[in-house]
This record gives C-alpha cells, structure tokens and sequence, in this order.
C-alpha cells in the first residue's frame, strides 16, 4: 500500500529562534527522501514533530490524507511512524532480546519468531542473546532498527544514521534501506554529509534557518551544488596541504603505551608506539570505542599508565598531569565539548580559565585574577571569530561550532608546540567544520603539530599528513597520507588488513 | 535561574500549610497551632535571642558543609565533626577549669575547629586513597564520636564532683563565649558564623580553590581534563567543612551549655545539610535557611509547652521543608500528565 505523507506550513517558534518557519514538504512511499541541513538548519525540530516529541505552533502533518495529532512519541508509533535517533536508546547490560521486549506488546515466544523473521529477511546476523554492550555500533544500530520494524511502520525516519558506522557498515546499512523502501515503507534521511544523499537518495529537500529552501531530485545534484545550497555561500575549498615536514625532528615521542582496564566499557591498549614530527599532522582514525578515549586521556595525562614513555620537546612527561603537560606547552580539545573541554553552567571567562598554565597568570596568589582572564577571553573571542563578544555569557548560549571555537581558541592562543585533538568538527555545521580545518592547517604551517584523533575519514584525509588507525586498542602501522584511500581507511578500521 | 532561587520560598510556603494540616488532623485549630509555632516564639527579646542562638551553630555547619556539596563530596558525618570537634575543645577548656586568662578561650576554640577538622579527614583520606564511600564512612563516624563523648562523660571525664551524674565540670569563665547581653544566651558564637560567612563568600568567588570547586561540581570530568589536584582538594573542603562543624561544637559547649555531657547537640549536624540546600550553598542564603530552620527549633518547644504536642514535630517540619524543597526542583523541569493506558497499549 503506498504511503503518503505530507506536512503542510509547520511553524515552530522557540525564544529568539525560529526553528521551523512555514515548512511544507511531501514524502511518497517508493522512494528514499534526504533532508539535508547544517546544524541549526531546522531538520532536527522537524524531525521531533514527526514523532511527537515536540508540537509545532502552527501546521498539520498529514499521513495518506489524515489529520495526524502527534502530541507524544506514543502517537507517532501508533501511526507507524518509526524512528531511529542519532544517540542509541538502548540499555547496554541487557541483551538484544531483552532490549526488544521491553516495549512489545506479545508475548516472548512469538516476539521472538518475529525477530528471527525479520533477521532472516533482511539478513542481519546479530545473536540475541549477547549483551548489547557487545555489539558493534552498526549492529546496535540493527537493534534500533529491528525494534521499528516491528511495529510493521509505513514511514522510518534515519537521524544522522552514519555517524559512527564504519564503510562497510554503512554500505549494508544503504543496502537495507533500499529494500525497506521496495517494501514500500517511506524512508527520510537526515544528514549532513553529501556524499550520502548522492548515493542513497533519490529526492532531496535543503533546509536552511527554518525554512526549505530547495526540493531537488538528487540526480540533478553534485556535492558542490548541494553544498552551496546547504550553506548559502559558495564554500571556499580547503585544499590539501603538501607534506612539508619530512625529514623533520620528531618532537612527540609515546613508547610501549599500555592501558589494561577491569571496566567492560573501556577499551585496552595494546603497546602503542608513534611519534609525531615538528609541524606535522598525525591523524589517528578509526571507529568510536576502539580505544581513542582511552587513548586521549593518556595523551592529556587524565590517566597516568605505568612504564609507558611519553617524550616531548626532549623531556620525559609521562608521569605528568594535564596542567603540568600544558606548562610545557602542550594542548587539548577533547571530543566531549558539553562535559569535558567545557562546563555549559560556567561563564565564557570561567571556561577560558581551565586552561590555566603558569604564565597565564589566571591566578596569583591563588586569588582569581579576573581582569586579566576576561581581557584574555575578548581576545580569544575576536581572534576565533566566536559570534559573541560578552564574556559573562554562559557557555550553554553558545552553539556548537562556536564553543568549538571557543575551546580551540582557548587552547591555540598560548601558541602550543602540540596540539591534540578528538574528534573537533563532531555535529558541527560546514562553516564551523570549514573555520576549524582552516585553523589546523595553519597551526601546522606554523611549524606547530598536531595529533588528529578522529572518526571522520574524510577530514583525516584533508589534515593529516600520516595516518594509523585504531582497531580494537591496537594501531596500525603509520601510513603517509598519500597512500591512504577511503576504502583502505574503512578496511583498516573495520578490523581488515590490507596487506 | 530566577526560579532556582525563587523554589526554597515555595518550599517554605508549602511546609507552612502542610504543618497547618497537620494540625487540623491532630484535632488544634490549624491558624492558632501555626501562631504558637512560628510566631510566638520570636514575639519578645529573649525569642529572638534564642533564634540567633540556635541559627549560628547551623548556619556554621551549613557554611562547611557548602564547601564539601559544591565540589560533589557528600559529607554527611558534620554532626559527628561537631561532637568531636566539642570533645577536643572541651578537653582543653577541662584542662584550664580552675584557670583564669584571656588565652583560654581562643585556644579552645582552635582545638575544637582542629578536633573537627581531624574526624574529617578519616572519611576523606578513605575516600582518596581507599575510594570508599563518604556517605556510609562520615555518617557512620557520627556513632563513633557519639559513643566516645558518652564514654568520655560517664568515664574519664565526669565531673568528681557531679554524684555520677554524666556530664563535666563546669568550664571556667575563661572559656566560655562572652555573652552579647545581660539576660539573654546569644553569644559571640555569631560572629564566629558571621566571619565563616564572609570568608568563604570570598573563597568560593573569589579564589583558585573556590574556582577548582565550582568545576569540580559541575563536571568531575573538566576538573580532570583541567588537571586540578582532584585528591588534594577533596581533603581540603573535608577540612573546611569539619573545622565549621568543629567550632559549630565548640560554640556550643562554651556558649549555652558550659560543659560536656550527652545531648550537646540537637542534630545540628544533620539539619545543617537541610540548611545548607535550603540555602542553595549560598553563603548569604544560608543565613536566611539558617534562621528559618532555627525558628523550627523554637517552634517546636513553645508547641510542646502550649499544645502539649512532643518537641518532635521539628523534625516533621525540617523533614517538610527537604521534602517540599526536593519535590519543587523536581517539578520545575517536570510536566504533570495523567495517562488513560489500555490494556496491552505501550507502557511508559
């Protein structure tokens, strides 16, 4: 039966923001539909309507010419409107099954024969039984998955589903998909990664500050076009720097890092060994949860592991803690911008002052210097081109892409020798992803380096001048950046060899 | 954030009617029950004295135990810190008994606020060092120090003098607090509370500890990242808030009371920490919490002279006012909605 769904003048206002500014959009079933936004764009607020998390102010939704109320996520399932959000709702210590019971309405013996239905159907080789916590992302995000389609939807929604998949993950994923939508089930994908809409869309809406500002079949559509569309600018193309640094000192030297940890949700490390040359770009990939946290906090001194040998700049600093790693000039962004790099409840001057180093002078006498901190803080500000320029503005008011900006700045601006960072341009927009790419490079040309632990392959690519990937805790051998292809990236971090 | 201040008043507001139908239930009229209970008792001089009284030694401990709550260590054992904290001050005033000097008082107090801040570091030291719970540790040395003041009372230290009666001696005039007015019992113990409130206003806003603090309650995580001296300054707010709960004890037994024996303390260390949230670890709303708690206190003795109803109704209303004011932050960011669930329909 074929589906129909059509949402007519959504408006949804929030203070000081409209998110939703008079949408009108129509999904028919047969065909796979990308909505495609920055951060901010509007999608996710549309998404929330569709499944009764958020009511619009004004609009309708209609599904195959009726009237929707969707005032709760309840209503949403019992129109069959499914959903697959970002961020896994699953409980890790209970197994798949378990997972899946928990909101069914039949009885375990017959929920099971309809799991192992739809398992065989669409060939997913998941063993129910284990704990989710065992799963890969790709197969928690099957659990996800199997969870909507047993409630027989006509319409799936897919927030941002690639963002933690490996390659090959992602291909099954598309895979699937174009089955479901053969079945007849209405597929919306929310993205923003362009490539993705290309290969797996056949329809695209374009969103931008609340409204739609382009319907397109996506065969008439390249990245560029999509690109432009998506961000309203023509976009300035970072180009890939040339390896300048061959040949250079190394300045950053780890040998045998092990990590052994009793908790089943930390990864160990097997005896890593890397260095990293003055001016270079080391990046490391791989999928999240392969050790990269681990690996982060060892790098920042957070965790200190016994007969590892860290030597920076000549001098040994394992046994160092982050404030005194920074003395010696180092740096640190972490991928948790929210609850780590910065506290949303602090002011922007207070944030600024976690980077406290000696000559800072945040601090004499252990009395808060605040003079000197909001001075500094102006600088940043306007040096990173963050769009505020009040430093007693809670971090919390700030967006994504500028409190990005906000942490680079506050850990640039002491001119460190290195710079480590995990994952920096995570959920940011283009311009914001654009800006901090930008700023990479430079510190690079600035003879500075830099370790680039991330999880999007591309920009890897873009930054990096040699590149290991992380599997499972171990590294693989360094490669120079030149030899590296996305698809060798994906084997290597989907546990393959290439050799 | 207007609201987050605005809540403990709705807490007050709501504990006041929830006792009026209290009364109403016991059988008193409800308007003329609360009159006894939050009006009489401050009515004259001598009231107000004894709500300043009762409010220094809570608004002390309340002050300590924000150091510990802000940085996400839950000191529960402050009253446990006050009673050793009376032990080791009361020691040393016991030393001097038949002594006169103007040195006598401020050593004591020294010793009581070094006494407090000792019994706190055994939960602190535990908890850096052995990661054990300071919840379960402090709460529990709160018995242990019970016991030894018991022991120290009946044993060692009972007055020769006192027919086998538990208590001391008496201290000597050197070692009690001076009185502020003839008649009445408040004494310079209030400016001890007043000065713990300046001084840590003054940490908390304005020094690297009190920034250290403000990140380590927020997020545990960015103080690492940070590289803040996580054990050293889990130690240090132990410290602060046993030395408060220390002299919070020491103010007792050389201002009210002049010697050691059982009951030196109704709880205070307990209903500090309903002060201190009250308060919102605020050093200024602590003062306020302090002295509404502290008028709780009071109303519940005049009510057992006037209603003949047990002095124990202070807790019932200290417990309303934690409950409500729990009850309110919880509601503030909460909708209310009554579902009309089917059978076999989703349960949430």
């Amino acid at each position: 039966m074929a589906t129909d769904l059509r949402i007519s003048n959504i408006s949804k206002i929030y203070p000081g923001c409209i998110a939703n500014d008079n949408v009108s959009l129509q999904f028919k079933s047969g065909k796979i539909y990308a909505l495609l936004g920055e951060n901010g764009a509007g999608k996710s607020t549309l998404v929330k309507i569709l499944s009764g998390v958020v009511s619009p102010d004004n609009g309708e939704v209609f599904l195959n010419e009726k009237n929707l109320k969707l005032s709760s996520p309840l209503d949403a399932k019992k129109n069959k409107i499914g959903m697959v959000f970002q961020h896994f709702n699953l409980f890790e210590t209970l197994s798949v099954f378990e997972n899946l019971s928990i909101d069914a309405t039949e009885d375990n013996e017959s929920l099971r024969v309809r799991v192992n239905e739809i398992l065989k159907k669409y060939n997913f080789s998941i063993d129910l039984d284990v704990p989710v916590l065992n799963l890969s992302a790709g197969q928690k995000q099957k659990v996800e998955i199997i969870r909507c389609l047993l409630r027989s939807p006509k319409v799936l929604i897919m927030d941002e589903p690639t963002s933690v998949l490996t390659e090959q993950e992602t291909e099954e994923l598309f895979i699937s998909l174009k089955k479901f939508c053969d079945e007849g089930i209405l597929i919306i994908y929310i993205t923003h990664k362009l490539k993705e809409v290309l290969s797996l869309c056949d329809e695209v809406a374009v969103m931008r500050k609340g409204k739609v500002v382009s319907v397109s079949q996506t065969q008439n559509e390249r990245v560029e076009t999509l690109a432009n569309k998506m961000v309203g600018q023509k976009l300035a193309k970072i180009k890939k720097k040339i390896n300048i640094s061959k040949n250079k000192d190394e300045i950053f030297k780890v040998k045998h890092l092990n990590f052994y940890s009793d908790d089943p949700f930390e990864t160990n490390l097997v005896n890593l060994n890397f260095s990293v040359k003055k001016g270079e770009c080391l990046g490391i990939a791989g999928i999240s949860g392969n050790g990269q946290n681990e690996l982060f906090q060892i790098l920042s001194g957070e965790i200190i592991t016994p007969d590892t040998s860290i030597i920076f700049r000549n001098k040994e600093i394992a046994k160092l803690n982050p404030k005194q790693r920074r003395e010696y000039l180092m740096a640190f962004s972490p991928e948790d911008r929210i609850s780590q790099a910065a506290v949303p409840e602090l002011k922007i001057y207070e944030n600024v002052a976690l980077n406290n180093f000696k000559s800072s002078n945040f601090f004499e006498k252990g009395l808060v210097n605040e003079k000197k901190i909001k001075e500094h803080s102006k600088k940043i500000l306007s040096d990173f081109s963050v769009n505020t320029d009040n430093v007693e503005l809670k971090s919390q008011f700030l967006s994504g892409g500028n409190l990005q900006k906000l942490i680079l700045g506050r850990e640039l601006i002491t001119a460190p020798e290195l710079l480590i960072c995990y994952n920096p341009t995570w959920g940011l927009d283009v311009g914001a992803i654009n800006y901090i790419h930008e700023t990479l490079i430079k510190i690079n040309d600035q003879e500075k380096s830099t370790i680039l632990i991330s999880t999007d392959t591309e920009e890897l690519l873009k930054l990096s001048d040699r590149i290991a990937v992380i599997y499972k805790g171990k590294l693989s051998k360094i490669m120079p950046s030149e030899e590296v292809t996305p698809e060798k990236l994906g084997l290597l971090m989907g546990g393959g060899s290439i050799d | 954030m207007a609201l987050y201040f605005f809540t403990p008043f709705i807490a007050i507001i709501l504990t006041i009617l929830g006792g009026g139908i209290i009364f109403y239930i016991l059988g008193f009229n409800p308007i003329e029950a609360l009159k006894f209970y939050f009006i009489t008792p401050i009515s004259n001089l001598y009231g107000l004295s004894e709500l300043l009284l009762k409010a220094t030694p809570l608004c002390l401990i309340a002050i300590g135990l924000s150091f510990c709550f802000k940085s996400n260590n839950w000191n529960i054992g402050a009253e446990g810190q006050l009673t050793f904290g009376a032990i080791v001050g009361g020691g040393v005033a016991l030393l001097f008994y038949n002594q006169e000097g103007f040195y006598i008082l401020p050593l004591v107090i020294i010793a009581g606020a070094i006494g407090g801040m000792i019994f706190a570091l055994i939960p602190a030291i535990l908890k850096t060092y052995f990661n054990t719970n300071e919840i379960l540790v402090s709460l529990m040395l709160v018995y242990v120090s019970k016991l030894l003041l018991d022991y120290l009372v009946v044993g060692p230290w009972s007055n020769p003098e006192g027919f086998n009666f538990p208590e001391t001696r008496q201290f000597s005039d050197s070692s009690r607090m001076p009185l502020l007015f003839e008649g009445l019992r408040i004494h310079a113990g209030i400016f001890l509370a007043l000065a713990a409130v300046m001084l840590s206003w003054f940490v908390l806003y304005k020094t690297y500890l009190g920034f250290q603090i403000k990140v380590s309650g927020l997020s545990l995580k960015t103080a690492k990242y940070a590289g803040f001296k996580g054990k050293t300054m889990i130690l240090v707010v132990f410290m602060i808030s046993g030395a408060c709960a220390g002299l919070a004890g020491v103010g007792e037994i050389t201002g009210p009371i002049g010697q050691l024996h059982r009951m030196i303390s109704p709880d205070y260390g307990f209903t500090a920490i309903i002060v201190a949230f009250l308060g919102r670890l605020n050093p200024f709303g602590i003062i306020f919490a302090s002295l509404v708690v502290a008028l709780t206190y009071l109303g519940a003795e005049t009510a057992q002279i006037f209603l003949q109803i047990p002095k124990y109704t202070g807790q019932v209303f200290q417990g309303m006012i934690l409950f409500f004011l729990l009850a309110s932050d919880y509601l503030l960011f909460f909708k209310v909605k009554i579902l009309n669930l089917k059978k076999n329909e989703l349960r949430y």
